[in-house]
């Protein structure tokens, strides 16, 4: 277990502090914050990299808080893969090993066993310039896991790769969790990444952590705007939330009403995710307390899925895959129904 | 067919200030290598004066270089790789010796190091240490003009590196000095042959610095600069010039060695 005990730390411009978090034996935790809030400086303190002002970590019950990185059995991988330009492939997956002192030999089978598991063994004897982006951060992760760490750091693995690849490899970290049942930390700003792969969620901000939970609750329970901003709630109104005597809440924006359950009341703000929009061409009959007409005024495409706009005296933003927006003969103008659940509208304060 | 179009007027100002370059250039140092007959010059570059300012030029040289090297490699690194206070005045210290005139450094270091001058001087010579007009004052003169370069080449060379390469090999078992070894060195390596050809080559040329600090004494601090001032002083004008010639062909081949390896770097590894 990774402990980091009110963690102070002050480097250049940049300062975090009282900074409190636990990684279970086993999680995959991940750090979800805009870039700048901290989230690099907080990995390379925990690898040991830049030393705190003042708190502890601990790794596994020890105080590993003077330990120099070497000593700390802590694999870190970035964003830009920094594999050492002039080995080869397995020169660099092997470089732990024989920083350990492992024989040739040893190293030899451990880097082609590596290299099996991730698919790059024809790769193994040339120089990292000439791999693609994918080829070299699955490099640089068998680099570290080769070491087999107590935990794993990952800072943004994914980002610098392309849409296809990162999926790919997202998958690929999800099954080397899976099989190895390696403890990683894994920092991002993606929020794709938090319901393929996280055990729980950390949201950063300005150095802090402003939220803690399941991907489902950050997801659907953000407690903030800026979480809420920040997970791709595309949906976001404030109005005033007022109880009627059913129970239902129900929040004035003008003269739109939403319905929702909450027990927040007064000034609010109104989160409603894009997918749990039911869209129709006709008006459609349900148990759905909210249902709203409007004409289409933009459609946004985004690969697989089109995000289309609708104003309904309000703005609203709904997905659709392409077939379904063809099916439904939807373009410009159209006039459509959106129907949504009162328990589909989250509710939080600013 | 690919359409020859005329330059337009700002290109051919351009094209043509170029070219008038090129040629002055080129007459100059044809003039310079032509100018004593064949014979007389290579009676000149196998003279005993000659090959003596040529043995101490490169042995000083290459001694100031590594020395320069020892010392600029550490400033260099740690000027990339830390923050701290008075940094930038630091810096402005580290880089005067570049703009200074050699004359003036070397006036200063022979006030700092003379005997009749300086308690230093004084406390060497007490020692039986002589460095003022020795081979050592070469040497010292040197190091002390083109240290700043060396720390200049050598910092746009780390500069270049990021110091995550180094964070990785210590994740992975590398000691602080190991990973600069390990990683840093090997990736810095083309820019600081680039450095050391180029602070060698300086060295070998350097002639205000060691007037001031050696002296102009024929046959013991005859490097290939001095050797080349006095004998135009004496109207020896064929010794003269086989001794700027070699200082001709030593910068020639080092601004291309130092182009070659300069573009090997070429990678930013930020």
């Amino acid at each position: 277990m990774l402990e980091i005990d009110s963690l102070s730390i002050q480097l250049g411009e940049f300062s975090f502090a009282n900074l409190n978090l636990k990684v279970n034996d086993g999680e995959y935790c991940i750090i979800l914050g805009p870039t700048g809030a901290g989230k690099t400086i907080l990995l390379e303190t925990i690898a040991g990299i830049h030393h705190p002002k003042t708190g502890r970590i601990l790794l596994n019950d020890k105080d590993i808080t003077n330990t120099p990185p070497e000593r700390r059995g802590i694999g870190m991988v970035y964003q830009d893969y920094m594999l050492f330009p002039h080995m080869t492939i397995a020169e660099n997956i092997g470089f732990g090993l024989k920083e350990r002192g492992v024989s040739q030999t040893e190293r030899q089978v451990a880097i082609r066993d590596i290299a099996k598991t991730f698919g790059i063994s024809h790769l193994l004897e040339r120089y990292p310039k000439t791999l693609s982006g994918g080829e070299q951060q699955r490099t640089a992760i068998a680099r570290s896991l080769l070491l087999r760490p107590l935990i794993l750091l990952l800072d943004e693995p994914l980002s610098a790769l392309d849409m296809i690849t990162r999926e790919r490899l997202r998958a690929e970290l999800k099954a080397i969790h899976t099989e190895t049942g390696m403890t990683i930390l894994h920092i991002t700003h993606h929020f794709e990444d938090i319901y393929a792969l996280a055990d729980r969620v950390v949201v950063m901000r300005d150095g802090t952590i402003v939220q803690e939970g399941t991907p489902d609750m950050i997801m659907r329970h953000p407690v903030s705007d800026f979480i809420a901003n920040f997970t791709g709630m595309e949906n976001i109104f404030s109005g005033d939330a007022v109880m009627t005597p059913s129970g239902i809440v129900e929040i004035h924006m003008g003269s739109t009403i939403i319905r929702t359950v909450t027990e927040l009341t007064g000034r609010v703000h109104a989160g409603i995710r894009p997918e749990d929009m039911i869209i129709s061409t006709e008006p459609f009959t349900s148990s759905a307390q909210n249902s709203f007409s409007g004409v289409v005024t933009e459609i946004i495409d985004s690969g697989v899925y089109s995000k289309i706009v609708v104003e309904a005296g309000i703005i609203l933003t709904a997905v659709l895959t392409r077939q379904s927006i063809q099916r439904l003969g939807i373009t410009l103008g159209s006039m459509v129904w959106l129907t949504f659940k009162a328990t589909s509208v989250h509710v939080f304060c600013e | 067919m690919i359409e020859r179009r005329l330059p337009t007027l700002f290109q051919a100002i351009c094209i043509g200030i170029s070219l008038i370059a090129v040629i002055i250039l080129l007459a100059v140092f044809l003039g310079l290598i032509l100018f004593s007959s064949p014979k007389a010059l290579i009676a000149s570059l196998f003279s005993e004066e000659i090959w003596y300012a040529i043995r101490l030029s490169v042995i000083t040289a290459v001694i100031s270089t590594l020395i320069c090297l020892i010392i600029a490699v550490p400033i260099a690194y740690y000027m990339v790789r830390f923050s701290f206070f008075g940094k930038q005045w630091v810096n402005v210290l580290l880089n005067l010796p570049l703009s200074l005139p050699p004359l003036v450094a070397g006036v200063a270091l022979l006030i700092f190091l003379s005997p009749a001058t300086s308690p230093v001087g004084q406390f060497l010579s007490s020692m039986k240490i002589y460095i003022v007009y020795t081979s050592a004052a070469i040497i010292i003169a040197q190091v002390f003009v083109n240290a700043p370069y060396m720390v200049r080449i050598a910092r746009s060379t780390f500069s270049m590196i990021s110091p995550r390469y180094e964070h990785v090999a210590r994740t992975l078992g590398c000691s602080e000095f190991g990973a600069f070894r390990k990683i840093t060195l090997p990736m810095a390596k083309n820019g600081l042959i680039g450095g050391l050809v180029i602070t060698w080559s300086k060295a070998m040329g350097e002639f205000g610095a060691v007037l001031m600090l050696a002296g102009a004494i024929s046959m013991k601090t005859e490097t290939l600069p001095i050797a080349l001032f006095l004998n135009m002083s004496t109207g020896d004008l064929d010794m003269a010039i086989a001794a700027a010639l070699i200082l001709l062909i030593i910068s020639g081949t080092a601004l291309i060695l130092f182009e070659y390896f300069g573009k090997e770097n070429g990678d930013v590894y930020a």
